[in-house]
């Protein structure tokens, strides 16, 4: 009898292993929620892998603020560096100023910057094409859609209603350290080493460390700085994680001066307070700036338990800025559904997508020692594969082809 | 990196079918499933630089951060409710038939026996099927080894009578 009991509890523990051993998650899962947690990865966090064995370390500041030198922010910048040069930078530790026209030339067939080059959505390096990213970054807890840069047939279902006839490209010279010692001597804080391989400059302030790069383009992001604080020496949290963020900024003279809208992201046990870049269009309204992914972004404060972790955001820079003729809205529509997918296909059969929005955007092109914001449209349309709702996204440079250079 | 604890994504590579499991057995759908298992890596991603591998196992780790995470999402949605369709074998509308299909439906309805157990004789034997050993369990549910093992005994009995009662 006693035989039989166990004979039976040991079938029951050998189902129970072949249960849990058989239960897994639907197909795909496991790549998109990776996917997923990619592109939700701290900025910072992508540039230290993305340069490898080039980067040393990005790490907090110390408890102690007299060890802070042995806490050096150190980023390198490895090939996706483009060559450096002299800048023009506002005076003082804000972005205050920085951002105004150097010269604001109406368009009168050749416009001042020369021919452009084209910006364009691509995957970051590490990450697949289809990239789970929030569709609404003010409620972006749970991601609702992935971004998918991959083939497809498009159509297209909704109303183009901007009727753009020129629009401002904003360009910034590409900064040199001397130009980060500036930064950093306008925040209070002295150099403590060059970063290595290419970085701007690490620096060492009063209960801060930061941190100076260049632009990286595979990454598509311009000149940064990553300000790390002293987690004894910080304020009290305020009344809302945009309060304290707010006032952390503030603090360190980094309030941004640009138009922004401000979002606040849920990750992990991390709150995520963006201000999302915009440009003026004249006669359109402000433009947010997305990345490669085609998603809003800016400047960004990390807060855990309240308490900021890091601000990591564009360097104050100079920009000039020109006026360039645009394409009609038929133009760009016709571009946006012939245009050349920006990732390789992940998904199979190729989906029929019908694209329903377009919104007008700047996107920033990378080239040189000088790199530009420039006016494009993002067109978006949705749709689900395997159970996963997923965005597609085609960016259409504004900038009429004529005035191109790729 | 510190050369005692391997890249997040082995980790995660290695664990998300068992972390998936261990939520599945207790929760009423695959959906359910899915986002207490996007929830937990999420977690865990943000929180593994201050992981430290000579105090806990991985899995240990990983799967203490699964255990907090069912129960918040119990303490949300109300167990009680969740747990009477599983009784009942009302099933949820699926968000994915091929899911579904995916299931094995004799496996399935063992798990919906393994959700009607008590709460600690549950997670033991969810724990301890998912891999762990039961010193790890006994870690996790704060008791001994041996206790964990009695009691992950007791479980396996309750839950043979279980399964006995449904059998026509």
């Amino acid at each position: 009898m006693k035989d039989d009991e166990d004979l039976e509890l040991q079938a029951l523990q050998r189902q129970l292993d072949d249960a849990f051993e058989t239960t897994r998650p639907r197909a795909g899962f496991e790549d998109a929620l990776w996917s997923r947690m990619q592109a939700r990865r701290p900025l910072w966090r992508r540039i230290r892998e993305f340069f490898g064995g080039l980067v040393d370390s990005v790490r907090e500041a110390p408890a102690v603020p007299g060890a802070a030198v042995a806490a050096l922010l150190v980023v390198a910048i490895g090939a996706g560096v483009l060559a450096l040069s002299v800048v023009h930078q506002g005076g003082g530790g804000s972005t205050r100023g920085l951002s105004r026209p150097e010269s604001d030339s109406q368009f009168n067939g050749a416009a001042s910057f020369g021919r452009l080059p084209s910006p364009a959505l691509h995957p970051p390096p590490t990450a697949d094409t289809a990239l789970p990213k929030a569709s609404n970054p003010g409620a972006a807890a749970q991601p609702a859609y992935a971004v998918y840069l991959g083939p497809a047939n498009l159509a297209w279902g909704g109303r183009f209603t901007f009727q753009l006839i020129s629009a401002p490209v904003y360009r910034y010279g590409e900064p040199s350290a001397a130009d980060a010692d500036q930064f950093a001597a306008s925040l209070g804080a002295s150099r403590q080493g060059g970063g290595g391989a290419g970085a701007l400059g690490s620096y060492s302030g009063d209960g801060f460390v930061l941190g100076v790069v260049g632009s990286i383009q595979a990454l598509d992001r311009e000149p940064s700085f990553y300000l790390t604080p002293d987690q004894t020496r910080l304020p009290a949290p305020g009344p809302a994680p945009a309060a304290t963020a707010d006032a952390f900024l503030a603090a360190h003279s980094l309030t941004p001066t640009w138009t922004y809208a401000v979002a606040v992201d849920q990750v992990g046990d991390v709150e995520r307070v963006r201000y999302l870049r915009q440009f003026a269009v004249p006669g359109a309204g402000p433009a947010f700036l997305v990345d490669g992914l085609g998603e809003r972004y800016g400047l960004e404060v990390d807060l855990r338990g309240g308490k900021p972790l890091q601000a990591i955001g564009p360097m104050p820079l100079f920009l000039a800025s020109a006026t360039y003729p645009t394409i009609s809205s038929s133009q760009a529509l016709t571009m946006a559904l012939a245009a050349a997918p920006a990732a390789p296909a992940s998904i199979q059969p190729i989906p029929t997508v019908n694209l329903t929005s377009v919104e007008l955007v700047y996107a920033l092109a990378i080239a040189g020692d000088h790199s530009f914001y420039e006016p494009a449209f993002v067109f978006s349309g949705t749709f689900t594969y395997n159970g996963v709702a997923y965005v597609k996204r085609v960016l259409v440079p504004a900038v009429d082809p004529s005035q191109r250079s790729s | 990196m510190l050369a005692d604890r391997p890249p997040f994504e082995d980790l995660y590579r290695d664990f998300l079918g068992r972390i998936y499991a261990y939520v599945r057995a207790q929760v009423a759908t695959p959906a359910d499933a899915e986002d207490i298992t996007a929830q937990v890596f999420m977690n865990a991603y943000q929180a593994y630089g201050r992981f430290e591998a000579r105090n806990t196992t991985p899995a240990a780790w990983l799967f203490r951060i699964a255990r907090n995470a069912t129960l918040d999402h119990f303490r949300a949605h109300g167990r009680r409710e969740r747990l009477r369709r599983t009784i009942e074998h009302q099933p949820v509308a699926e968000a994915d038939p091929a899911g579904v299909a995916e299931e094995r439906i004799q496996y399935r309805a063992l798990l919906s026996h393994v959700a009607q157990l008590p709460e600690r004789q549950r997670d033991a034997i969810s724990l301890r099927h998912s891999g762990l050993s039961f010193e790890e369990v006994g870690a996790l549910m704060k008791c001994s080894e041996d206790a964990a093992k009695m009691l992950y005994h007791r479980a396996l009995k309750a839950l043979r009578e279980s399964v006995k009662e449904e059998m026509p």
